[in-house]
């Protein structure tokens, strides 16, 4: 990771180089940085939302009207989700990009968070949902090519990442 | 009590063919399709409580275009809080109106929870909503939609209509992936 980027850099700026101005979040821990970044943005639209099958309708309602979105939250937004983007965005063919932290591994340090790590990839799966797993920041040129892979294959894609592609390290 | 073909007549009346319309699923776009669309419509399908969030995104997407999510209330009951989202935002371009029945007229009319006591136009304050109108006869309805379309900003007007029952309809030629392919094309049309 280049001096000076963090997570969050690299991923807005993955995000603008795939076309995506409109960002609809639910904010996790590790989220923090990204999602003040996104607010902060006078480029990016950020819809703040109450629960996450409402970020699948927003991010659908913009594709339907010629606007790229993004979906960013935590796994666990991604299950409570899996109606909305297996029935809805699968079944219309409407892509978009997820963005969500995968809480619940070997860098979480929770005991409610463990069952989000161990559902998640098998759910996506099983709804015929693309997605790949990040594990640090030297891999976020993911997030710009997983979202032409979405536009492309008119799904909705899901990034999953790791602890240390989103929490960026303390210096010294 | 005003009947839901009324009222979609009504709605119809105040619609232009540069409106994007937002259509709930059931008994809603049984009568919007029975009155005949007007412009560009999207229907929705399965998922329920999804489409409110949906019709946000269009808005967002084309602030140059008006855009009217026709809902109903069996439909807008299990995802209330993104009412709080929409008015957060308060896209100027967003209109809401409710078909408030208080039944699930597609499956077989069973009654809401609460459906007597249930108040969308209070949920629609509460969320932040600035312009909020309850119509109960087709005279208040009039009123209201003239309100809403008039106005200039974002608003939400539920209208209490009969109940009855809305079987579903055999599916049509084209599923939703079809569909919403033309309805893409025909946004630019």
């Amino acid at each position: 990771m280049p001096q000076g980027e963090t997570p969050a850099h690299l991923i807005i700026a993955g995000l603008k180089r795939a076309g995506i101005d409109l960002v609809a979040s639910l904010p996790d821990q590790w989220l923090g940085d990204l999602i003040e970044q996104c607010d902060a943005d006078p480029a990016i639209t950020h819809v703040k939302l109450a629960r996450e099958d409402d970020g699948v309708g927003i991010c659908a309602g913009a594709f339907l009207g010629g606007r790229k979105a993004a979906l960013i939250c935590q796994n666990a937004g991604v299950l409570l989700a899996i109606n909305a983007l297996g029935g809805m965005a699968f079944h219309h063919q409407i892509p978009f990009l997820v963005i969500a932290a995968q809480r619940g591994a070997f860098d979480d340090g929770y005991y409610y968070q463990m069952y989000k790590g161990r559902l998640t990839e098998p759910v996506l799966k099983a709804a015929g949902l693309p997605h790949y797993v990040i594990d640090g920041p030297e891999h976020l040129h993911l997030v710009e090519q997983g979202a032409r892979q979405a536009f492309l294959s008119r799904l909705p894609l899901t990034l999953l990442l790791r602890r240390n592609a989103l929490v960026a390290k303390r210096e010294g | 009590m005003m009947d839901r073909i009324t009222c979609a007549g009504l709605i119809k009346q105040k619609l232009t063919p540069k409106d994007i319309v937002v259509c709930g699923l059931g008994s809603v776009e049984a009568a919007y399709k029975q009155v005949g669309p007007v412009g560009p419509t999207y229907f929705a399908s399965d998922p329920m409580g999804l489409w409110a969030s949906v019709a946000l995104g269009l808005a967002l997407a084309r602030p140059d275009r008006r855009v009217v999510f026709l809902a109903g209330d069996g439909d807008l009951l299990m995802n209330l809080q993104v009412l709080a989202t929409i008015a957060a935002v308060a896209p100027a371009n967003l209109r809401i109106v409710l078909f408030q029945n208080g039944s699930y007229a597609s499956s077989g009319g069973q009654i809401l929870g609460g459906a007597e006591t249930l108040s969308f136009a209070t949920i629609a304050r509460g969320a932040g909503f600035k312009t909020v109108i309850e119509a109960r006869t087709e005279d208040e309805t009039r009123k209201a939609l003239d309100q809403l379309f008039d106005g200039k900003s974002l608003g939400f007007v539920a209208v209490h209509v009969a109940r009855d029952k809305s079987p579903s309809e055999a599916p049509g030629p084209l599923a939703q992936a079809e569909q919403r392919a033309l309805f893409m094309q025909s946004l630019d049309a």
